[in-house]
């Protein structure tokens, strides 16, 4: 971890994309820094370029210029192979559909980032059974995703995501596709999980109810941030 | 590893219907793959050259099939040999075919008995796989053969041919002769050949047969059979190497004894080989043609399958990918969902069709020459193994490393 607690920094970042001969600017030098344990919110117009920076932080794509730091480590130079490494240990990823394996249990779905890590069986055991009981699912590990409700099966989605105890969750629109109750269930869950865990969390979202529960909330335009940031107060 | 294999069973699971079609057609294709090459097997190995040990065919030179008079019997089983330094064969063997049918004016197969007119001694000397056979086995042999030299009228029907015919040992037979016309031979069924390769033969006392050949004047106003120069048909001898092979067949070459009709003398391999000469464009099918295509039609089933699964799974690979699994891991976990359905399916099939063919089914009846019946050698347990392998390997590469290539965030665009 950096010395001065800043553990994602975008700096001079461009991603275009090319559609035949033409050159679409997704995102156009954008700098971001996210301090340590912090909860920010990205939001934007569909197209603004929120789910590309995220992908970029997560080390899912690489940037056409410009450098992406995440804990000190440059990942905008990882090959392939490297960069997978690196984000079984330091992200997690929450998606809007969940994304859960159908023909798995709630717990081999959890279980499934430890198969990647040189653990016994009896501490993958441990570590998702423990898993389990902090997102509120320990009755429900024998399920699969099929018989578990949206709200349900997010919660498996964030249990899979923190169960390597990774230092940044990254969450493409995880309420997207739950109604408000539920929606709220998952907002107060990684809201606590910040506070117990101390992790930093980049949420993408359209929704202005879950992006108020973020430290701070940055607008994207057309591949820029577009206005100055706003911080709101801490939760506690 | 055990990891992989409980993910790669998981994924198998997935679609059951599919992964069961993609084995039950796997099975098929080894299927017939292991009868074509246990065929092909079978032939390769009776015609391949020994070194030593060699058993020589003397068959009349110009005629199929070969019809030679049995006064050449006693010279040919000394390999032609009248001079001191002359090469003279460990042992020989002389073969008569006697075709008899059970039914005087019905002479369809069924009811037919073939029969290998020879000294009862060479059965256990000079017969293939009978001179090596297990000691309950032998011992029986030993004692048929001690009953066929006391007992002319006595004869060993191979087990097959015993229950299509419908008769028991113990029974007594008649025989009208289909290929010694007139000749009508009587018949003391005191065995049955040990199982194997003989199961739908008989084999007489040759002297049994002489004798009704030198008597058939004494009824036909003094006229010799028209077969009675005609009745030896085959004369084997064994010698230890290639160099006493190249003797003796040069001794029955040079030999003025011979001369109408002439002979040959060959190697049994090359024997088989020429014989098997009419086959060979079957043959050069069966091995360059048929065996090809059903491994490539193989692959391709693999291929398919395993396409439209990772095809339906892309979602799938791109979120293992999110999770930490390289491309490397991915291909391996897609190759491995191929190679377990390949190798099972194969090994499966193989084990199959050893055990129903060799011990249900007794060997499968493919009559070309003197191989009635063909085995599946124990070999085939690695060819399903092999071609499973093989198969799935070659038909799960591409689509393993379109897995592994999966652009996470392409995917991740397409579902938003």
């Amino acid at each position: 971890m950096p010395s001065d607690g800043i553990i994602v920094r975008v700096s001079g970042v461009h991603k275009f994309f090319t559609r035949g001969s033409e050159q679409v600017d997704v995102l156009n030098d954008l700098n971001l820094e996210v301090p340590e344990g912090e909860f920010l919110a990205l939001m934007g117009p569909s197209g603004s370029g929120k789910t590309t920076l995220l992908n970029l932080i997560a080390g899912l794509d690489r940037p056409s210029q410009g450098e992406v730091r995440v804990g000190g480590q440059l990942i905008s130079k990882m090959s392939e192979s490297q960069l997978a490494r690196w984000r079984t240990r330091n992200i997690g990823f929450v998606f809007q559909f969940y994304h859960l394996l159908p023909v798995m249990t709630a717990y081999e779905n959890v279980e499934l980032p430890l198969l990647l890590l040189p653990l016994s069986a009896a501490q993958r055991r441990r570590q998702v059974l423990t898993t389990l009981e902090l997102v509120g699912l320990t009755n429900r590990d024998r399920h699969r995703p099929g018989q578990l409700s949206g709200g349900q099966q997010q919660r498996v989605g964030i249990a899979r995501a923190i169960v390597t105890d990774p230092s940044l969750i990254v969450a493409d629109e995880p309420t997207g596709d739950l109604d408000a109750k539920s929606a709220d269930e998952i907002l107060d869950l990684l809201c606590e999980l910040r506070e117990a865990m101390q992790k930093t969390i980049l949420l993408v979202t359209h929704d202005a109810r879950a992006a108020q529960r973020a430290h701070r909330i940055q607008y994207l335009d057309k591949g820029k941030l577009v206005s100055t940031e706003i911080e709101l107060p801490r939760a506690s | 590893m055990f990891k992989y294999i409980l993910l790669i069973g998981k994924n198998l699971r997935r679609n059951l219907l599919r992964t069961t079609l993609t084995a039950l057609g796997t099975m098929v294709l080894v299927l017939v793959v292991t009868l074509v090459w246990s065929v092909l097997y079978l032939l390769d190995g009776v015609m391949a050259e020994k070194g030593a040990n060699l058993k020589a065919i003397v068959t009349e030179r110009w005629q199929v099939p070969s019809q030679m008079p049995f006064a050449y019997a006693r010279t040919l089983g000394e390999g032609a040999a009248r001079n001191a330094g002359d090469v003279r064969p460990q042992d020989s063997m002389t073969w008569q075919f006697f075709g008899g049918s059970l039914e005087p004016n019905k002479r369809t197969r069924e009811d037919l008995v073939f029969a290998f007119g020879m000294e009862p001694k060479k059965l256990a000397t000079m017969m293939d796989d009978l001179d090596n056979l297990p000691a309950g086995q032998s011992q029986q042999l030993q004692a048929n053969i001690r009953l066929m030299e006391e007992k002319r009228q006595a004869i060993l029907i191979g087990r097959q041919r015993l229950a299509e015919v419908n008769k028991r040992v113990g029974e007594r037979i008649k025989l009208y002769g289909v290929n010694f016309r007139e000749i009508d031979l009587e018949f003391d069924i005191i065995g049955s050949l040990p199982p194997g390769r003989y199961d739908q033969f008989a084999v007489m006392n040759r002297d049994y047969l002489n004798e009704a050949l030198d008597n058939y004047p004494r009824t036909h106003a003094g006229k010799k059979h028209p077969m009675a120069d005609k009745s030896l048909n085959l004369v084997w001898v064994r010698v230890p190497d290639r160099e006493q092979f190249s003797r003796v067949a040069d001794q029955i070459a040079r030999s003025p004894l011979y001369s109408d009709p002439a002979v040959k003398c060959e190697t049994a391999s090359s024997g088989i080989a020429a014989f098997l000469d009419a086959y060979r464009d079957l043959i050069w099918g069966l091995r360059w043609l048929l065996s090809p295509a059903i491994l490539v039609t193989l692959s391709l089933v693999i291929s398919n399958a395993i396409s439209i699964s990772v095809r339906e799974r892309r979602l799938e690979m791109a979120v293992l990918k999110v999770l930490g699994f390289r491309p490397g891991q991915l291909l391996i976990l897609v190759l491995g969902e191929a190679l377990l359905i390949g190798i099972s399916a194969g090994l499966l099939s193989a084990g199959a069709t050893y055990f129903v063919v060799n011990k249900w089914l007794g060997g499968v009846a493919l009559p070309i020459g003197f191989f009635p019946v063909f085995f599946i050698p124990v070999n085939a347990l690695w060819w399903g193994v092999g071609i499973g392998t093989v198969t799935s390997l070659s038909g799960s590469i591409m689509p393993a490393l379109s897995a592994g290539t999966v652009k996470v965030s392409d995917v991740f665009s397409k579902v938003a």
